[in-house]
């Protein structure tokens, strides 16, 4: 399946099609479809609750759809040969046990992968917090803890990275921080999908934008598609999901 | 396997293992001490019978650790996501913790009959120290998978730990049923126990081991059934 593409193409294409989640007999996700593809940042817009946090997890494999895929290279999650070189994912909070520091909790994921203890070092210094690896991750503000949940998402230097609400809880200085580093991670030509429903912190950072609405897709283009005639893009996100009485 | 050491290093490096591993050495020879008058062919098993609870603190904090939600200030994550991110294999992640779970346990089975046998100054049978250590193992595995059914530490442990010291309900049942002498705790101790309290059944070493073995056996599939089918 590597052949015929360019040099140096590190893959990385996510391909969500036909996905239907029921949960208690309640319809989360209708049959969902898009794609997100290496060297751009995929924008997951919606409001809460819309379904992009279940969309994600069934992605990485935590949760399961009753009908369709969610595929990566058009392999599903659990199957990756080796998935911590493959995806990294910023789910809720920091993922870590609140009683370890954050590294031995870079420790052990390295360990899983089998990566090098140096590795950690280099993670957390990329993410700034190098200073903090001896605290217990119980100690973290919120910010603390999403900076090391990127670096456990960094470990294994992936092609793909996946992030629900990354800037959720975050100071200006910390939103600026993940937002130039998406770029900089697309930029070298990597797949970045992040979901949101802060339209106006992300105009800046998507290339591509997918919106959600109560487990639809509503739109799904370039920025300056789905943007369209509004003035921006959270004008056009309300006007999109305005059906959903938020 | 890059899993099981993954696994040994959580458990290493959380504080409640730490206190497991304390209890699983100080409860049996604790109990030695105060015991230590009373004579007869069960000295220190006795002891090793009731003093399992390290082993069900380690099997059920391996996993209750997994469930533990971050305050909702933080973000309200657990550490399952990262683990079934790093091992996206549910049965290979469970089997995984299962046997460093065990990887830990018979050392300190092995650690708490020394010194427990230590403390009494009797002589450790080759067959009843097999007998011990098995049943150490088991109950850790049976909190282990009972924690999996569940996703929360607090009511195994509370039942099994209440279980083994203040109150044995599965003993008081044998009063109410023979069958009770079945229960996976009352039929495991006569691996290594010759006589439980005025017991009206006799149970031998081997049956207990098997009614045992199959209680684990399937609380083990139960619990690695549930995992692969539940959403994380």
């Amino acid at each position: 399946m590597w052949s015929g593409r360019p040099a140096g193409w590190l893959g990385g294409v996510i391909t969500i099609d036909g996905l239907v989640k029921r949960r208690g007999g309640k319809e989360i996700l209708a049959g969902i479809g898009f794609e997100a593809r290496p060297g751009r940042v995929t924008g997951f817009l919606g409001p809460n609750g819309a379904g992009k946090s279940s969309t994600l997890r069934i992605l990485l494999g935590l949760d399961r759809a009753q009908a369709g895929t969610a595929l990566v290279d058009g392999v599903p999650y659990p199957a990756l040969p080796d998935p911590v070189r493959t995806v990294g994912a910023v789910l809720d909070g920091s993922g870590a046990h609140r009683s370890r520091t954050g590294r031995a909790h870079l420790r052990w994921v390295a360990r899983s992968a089998g990566l090098p203890p140096a590795r950690v070092e280099e993670v957390l210094t990329l993410v700034g917090l190098a200073d903090a690896a001896g605290k217990r991750v119980g100690g973290y503000s919120l910010g603390m803890g999403r900076r090391l949940a990127l670096a456990t998402a960094l470990l294994g230097d992936p092609s793909v990275l996946v992030l629900d609400e990354p800037l959720n809880g975050l100071d200006p200085e910390g939103i600026r921080f993940v937002r130039t580093f998406l770029r900089d991670r697309a930029q070298s030509g990597r797949t970045v999908l992040l979901s949101s429903h802060l339209m106006g912190e992300l105009a800046e950072t998507v290339d591509d934008v997918v919106v959600i609405d109560h487990g639809r897709i509503v739109a799904k283009g370039t920025l300056a598609e789905v943007t369209g005639a509004h003035r921006n893009l959270e004008d056009a996100f309300f006007a999109l999901t305005s059906g959903s009485g938020r | 396997m890059r899993a099981v050491r993954a696994e040994l290093s959580k458990l290493s490096t959380l504080p409640s293992v730490w206190l497991a591993a304390l209890l699983a050495v100080v409860v049996p020879t604790g109990i030695a001490l105060l015991n230590r008058g009373v004579a007869g062919p069960d000295r220190g098993y006795q002891e090793l019978a009731f003093g399992v609870m390290g082993v069900i603190v380690l099997g059920v904090v391996a996993v209750s650790s997994e469930y533990l939600a971050e305050s909702a200030d933080s973000g309200g994550g657990r550490q399952l996501t990262t683990s079934l991110a790093a091992v996206p294999s549910r049965l290979r992640f469970l089997a995984a913790k299962a046997l460093a779970v065990v990887l830990v346990a018979v050392p300190l089975a092995f650690t708490a009959a020394a010194a427990t046998m230590g403390v009494v100054q009797a002589r450790l049978d080759a067959g009843r120290l097999a007998g011990v250590v098995c049943y150490w193992t088991y109950t850790a595995l049976l909190a282990f998978a009972i924690t999996v059914l569940l996703r929360h530490g607090i009511v195994p442990l509370t039942v099994l730990l209440v279980n083994t010291s203040v109150v044995s309900v599965t003993f008081l049942l044998t009063k109410v049923t023979p069958l009770a002498n079945y229960f996976p705790d009352m039929a495991g101790v006569r691996m290594f126990v010759g006589k439980v309290a005025n017991d009206d059944v006799s149970i031998s070493p081997l049956v207990g081991l098997l009614v045992m073995s199959a209680w684990v056996a399937g609380l083990l599939v139960l619990a690695g059934a549930v995992f692969a089918r539940r959403d994380a």
